[in-house]
């Protein structure tokens, strides 16, 4: 029987192959844009998820408190303190770990040197993550304070092999590490907190830095990590962590709580202490677009099927009176729908090799389809098993359900009030989702032009910055003369962290006339020298900038403008502030610049005068010169008085476009699935109306004859599908204008939906859907009657 | 074998009721070749229908060797059918997609007949409906009559107890058709029954009994001598 019912499947393939190749090529597409997204949910879905203790896996957690008892920051990080005394007082926990967060250093063989992620961590680490060894293993990796764990691409960098045990590196041009191991790459989808090019002790650390050495409760620059026993109950184990906390410190006023690992990726946001979701929601999103168009090719699929009933109706009579039951009908019509659902997954296997590529760059990531794993495989083949029952059911329970002597004896009405109306609100559906796409893809991007063209109190235009490192920390200012002197460069300042940098938070606060007992709003701060607010282009709304001429400005501040309404300072030049106990003048007030996201307020920022506090070397260019002369110069100078260090330029205006990316992420995706989402719909449109124009050939005959002319037949097949694109745009504009405000309420900085966003949505896909249309309308109008009439 | 009582079958749209077959009255012997004429409307097919139970009556009795046959649901009815009663239509009604071979063995594969028996049969029946070099054929390549021949041995295939034939020469040229009811009368000769609804007398002459409807009556029955007298 399924022999059989494959034969009529491929010989009805055959017979039709326009409808085939409609239902192919959307299926297809369907089947790969599903895949392509599917592979991109499955890859953020597994981050942290490889090794085999990730479902025990915890990391600490820090509550930052706020007003009225709330919380107003959680993030992950904690201090020294904590872990030893976690490790002590709480059974549940096997292994724990500390760790710094990851720092770009600089690794070295020879004149082989490099910047590479380098992290720093206590031995137990080994048992919280099984790494993969090519050499050594865990027992003895990190037995040695001056070793040094490679991964394997950072070994063939180096080295140019894995079999590099007890090999010498050098370590920030500084320190020579052993090689104690190499183990194979992590995973990409490993956590920005682990994903290290090399791994070294913490023993090592406590030599180099020395905030790592004292157990201290005030820096959370610290990551720590737990394994806890299976058995345990997080809850539980939470409650005892915030007791011993207590008991063993007064002072701490910070919850610490352990969560799980792999889930911080897709579950990252905290509000008040507790999560309230985070990329998960855009993996949702991306879910859904990704059944959305599979569902609009199974559509096409169910729409052409029943329109296409007439023909069928008298195979599904015969059968009937020579025996068949409705299941086997049910079953033959479903074999047909799968086994074109499986050519389809066939191409769309192809599309997905060309294109996955693009789509990997476009987010830059790297997905490929895992041809040799099983999980793959029952992914791809549970799809077009899905596909083919969504795409075939419908038709198959419409078609069985014909009866015999109807399908034999008379003409089907084709459909049926009830079946035309089911396709019809098909259509609707279609376009609908298509539309809803467009105005979507319009507002994403004029929301992140917005966002763009938000003034940034910056002008990062021309502007550069290089760490710095080695000898650039000491010789600053033998550097800064150089370049200015070569003209390469207007301006150069030194500062603690770059223009755009993850939040260097502090609350000690206090200031004249401050009401309440204690701070509770969180400041930003920078350390730099002289020259900030020139060489960054920030604008000075009071005072001035440090100032050689001014001794006294070691312990003056520059403050910003919010950070000026959080004091309340009226004549703020000359008015002092307390932080962190020490007394600090405000010598300056400027406008507040973006360093964090471009999409809502930053928290103030406090500037401090600090040569010690080194960091980040941030240049403005000339320029009447040529961007690679300046470049060129540049490199030079620094090469020469940092030779160790290989000279790492960076544009400011491609790191702050780096803030837009997750939201062009989206608008790539939904622009991208738009696109398609309007082309398979129109391909099924197509399909409809052929088949619709070849029905009603006859009586296109009839009317020419009797006098209609081109246009007129053209509309009479045309009206009907008009019609439901006109029904799909009253639906959807308010839908996606509903949908889309609510998006963009996200948003602190946010812009409107303009009125013109409709009328491009709606004429362009009634401009689309008609041409798709008109070409079919044409063709059969356009053909000659007697051919049409002599067919009797 | 067939005992029809009482058969009423009204068909309603929305303005009008038309009654097709008002209180039939049939009884049909094991072996018998009977024809059923009467004008177009008459309720000739719709009678044919019901036997074939492709259609449900509004009320009366069909007995099947002392089976009701209209107490049975669509499962029962359906199954009742493939396994003894066989269809020839007036269009053929071959599908399109399958082979000669694979269209006269699409029954047994209904009936669950094994594949090697399948082959046996289906090859068997295809000899003597001499259409052997026409096997592999798809149905548009085949003439009317061949077409027809193929339809009538879908039919047999299953060695039904009632064939049902509708019309079966009516888009037959004469030679064709003649041997078409040839056909049906070498069938009915090795004991298959037989009902056929036809307008031309000229078949109708091949049956034992020739039974004229008119406004869902049965009007009159006309016994056919020679093939009677045959019968006996």
């Amino acid at each position: 029987m399924f022999k059989l019912n494959l034969k009529i499947a491929l010989r009805n393939l055959w017979k039709n192959k326009t409808s085939s190749f409609i239902n192919v090529i959307g299926l297809a597409i369907g089947l790969a844009a599903c895949l392509m997204l599917l592979l991109y949910v499955t890859y953020e879905w597994n981050f942290d998820k490889q090794g085999k203790n990730a479902e025990n896996l915890y990391t600490v957690m820090t509550n930052i408190p706020g007003d009225n008892g709330k919380i107003s920051n959680t993030f992950e990080g904690s201090t020294t303190a904590l872990g030893p005394l976690l490790k002590e007082e709480i059974p549940e926990i096997k292994h724990l770990a500390r760790m710094n967060y990851l720092k770009k250093a600089l690794i070295a063989v020879g004149e082989n040197s490099f910047k590479k992620l380098g992290k720093f961590a206590e031995p137990e680490i080994l048992k919280l993550f099984d790494y993969q060894y090519i050499v050594g293993n865990a027992a003895t990796a990190m037995q040695n304070p001056k070793s040094v764990i490679l991964t394997e691409s950072t070994a063939k960098v180096l080295f140019g092999s894995t079999q590099v045990l007890n090999r010498v590196v050098k370590y920030q041009d500084k320190e020579d590490l052993t090689v104690s191991a190499v183990i194979k790459d992590l995973p990409d989808n490993t956590s920005a907190t682990l994903k290290f090019d090399y791994l070294m002790p913490w023993a090592f650390y406590e030599m180099v830095e020395a905030s790592a050495k004292e157990l201290n409760w005030g820096n959370f620059s610290f990551v720590t990590m737990a394994l806890l026993d299976p058995n345990a109950d997080i809850t539980k184990v939470n409650q005892k962590i915030d007791k011993v906390v207590k008991v063993h410190l007064e002072q701490a006023n910070q919850p610490y709580f352990l969560y799980p690992l792999n889930k911080l990726h897709l579950y990252g946001k905290f509000e008040n202490g507790v999560n309230v979701g985070g990329d998960i929601e855009q993996i949702y999103l991306f879910v859904a677009l990704a059944f959305g168009i599979l569902m609009i090719a199974c559509i096409n699929f169910m729409n052409m099927a029943t329109a296409k009933s007439e023909k069928r109706a008298k195979e599904v009579g015969i059968k009937k009176t020579i025996g068949a039951n409705r299941v086997s009908l049910i079953m033959q019509f479903l074999t047909e729908s799968m086994v074109l659902t499986f050519i389809a997954v066939i191409v769309a296997i192809a599309l997905l090799e060309i294109f996955l590529p693009t789509f990997n760059n476009l987010l830059n990531i790297k997905l490929s389809i895992g041809y040799f794993s099983a999980s793959s495989w029952m992914w791809i083949l549970g799809i077009v098993f899905l596909t083919g029952l969504i795409a075939g059911s419908y038709p198959a329970f419409y078609l069985s359900a014909f009866n015999p002597i109807q399908t034999l004896k008379k003409r089907i009405k084709s459909g049926g009030i009830l079946a035309i109306n089911l396709r019809q609100v098909l259509v609707v559906g279609q376009f609908c989702f298509a539309i809803i796409l467009i105005i979507s893809t319009m507002v994403i991007y004029r929301q992140i032009q917005f966002i763009k063209n938000r003034p940034m109190g910056i002008d990062v235009n021309a502007l550069v910055e290089i760490p710095q490192d080695g000898e650039l920390k000491t010789k600053f200012e033998v550097v800064k003369s150089q370049l200015l002197k070569s003209g390469a460069v207007t301006a150069v300042s030194q500062s603690s962290v770059g223009l755009s940098h993850r939040g260097q938070n502090f609350m000690d606060v206090k200031w004249e006339g401050m009401t309440k007992p204690l701070n509770t709003q969180l400041f930003n701060q920078v350390a730099t020298t002289y020259d900030f607010i020139k060489t960054n282009g920030i604008k000075l709304k009071e005072g001035r900038d440090f100032s050689k001429n001014f001794a006294s400005d070691s312990a003056g501040v520059l403050v910003s403008a919010a950070a000026l309404k959080v004091f309340g300072y009226t004549n703020p030049i000359g008015k002092t502030v307390t932080i962190f106990d020490d007394k600090y003048t405000i010598v300056g007030v400027f406008d507040d610049y973006v360093w964090d996201s471009p999409y809502q307020s930053n928290n103030p920022v406090i500037v401090f005068f600090d040569p010690n506090r080194t960091g980040t070397i941030t240049m403005r260019l000339n320029e009447e010169n040529s961007i690679a002369q300046n470049i060129v110069a540049i490199t030079e100078i620094t090469k020469q008085v940092n030779p160790a260090y290989p000279t790492d330029i960076k544009f400011l205006n491609s790191i702050y476009l780096e803030k837009y990316n997750s939201e062009k992420t989206l608008g790539i995706l939904s622009n991208l699935f738009g696109g398609l989402a309007i082309f398979v719909s129109c391909l099924g449109l197509y399909g409809l109306v052929a088949y619709s124009a070849e029905q009603r050939t006859k009586e296109f005959g009839v009317r020419k004859v009797l006098g209609a002319s081109l246009l007129n037949l053209m509309q009479l097949l045309s009206l009907s599908f008009v019609k439901m694109i006109i029904v799909s745009i009253i639906i959807a504009v308010p839908l996606s204008f509903y949908l889309m405000n609510k998006w963009l309420m996200k948003f602190e900085f946010h812009t409107e939906i303009s009125w013109w966003i409709i009328p491009i949505a709606g004429f362009g896909t009634l401009i689309m859907a008609l041409v798709t249309v008109s070409f079919q309308a044409y063709k059969s109008a356009k053909a000659n009657p007697v051919d049409a009439l002599k067919y009797e | 074998m067939i005992k029809i009582e009482n058969l009423e079958k009204v068909y309603k749209t929305e303005e009008i009721e038309t009654t097709a077959l008002n209180g039939i009255n049939l009884h049909v012997k094991e072996g018998e070749f009977v024809s059923i004429m009467g004008p177009s409307g008459c309720g000739k097919s719709t009678l044919l229908n019901v036997m074939g139970l492709l259609d449900k009556p509004e009320s009366g009795s069909y007995k099947f060797i002392d089976t009701e046959l209209l107490t049975l649901n669509d499962r029962e009815r359906s199954n009742f059918r493939k396994r003894n009663m066989g269809f020839v239509f007036q269009n053929f009604n071959l599908i399109d997609e399958l082979t000669v071979f694979e269209n006269i063995e699409l029954p047994l594969i209904y009936n669950k007949v094994p594949a090697g028996e399948r082959k046996k049969l289906v090859n068997e029946i295809i000899g003597r409906m001499n259409i052997v070099n026409r096997s592999g054929h798809f149905p548009q390549q085949l003439s009317g009559g061949q077409q027809q021949r193929v339809a009538v041995a879908r039919a047999l295939v299953t060695k039904p107890k009632l064939v049902l034939a509708d019309e079966p020469t009516g888009n037959l040229d004469s030679t064709h058709g003649n041997e078409v009811m040839e056909l049906l009368c070498e069938l009915n000769e090795t004991g298959t029954t037989i009902v056929m609804v036809t307008h031309s007398s000229h078949d109708a002459s091949f049956s034992n009994r020739i039974i004229n409807l008119k406004d869902g009556h049965v009007i009159s029955e006309k016994i056919n001598k020679g093939k009677t007298e045959e019968l006996i």
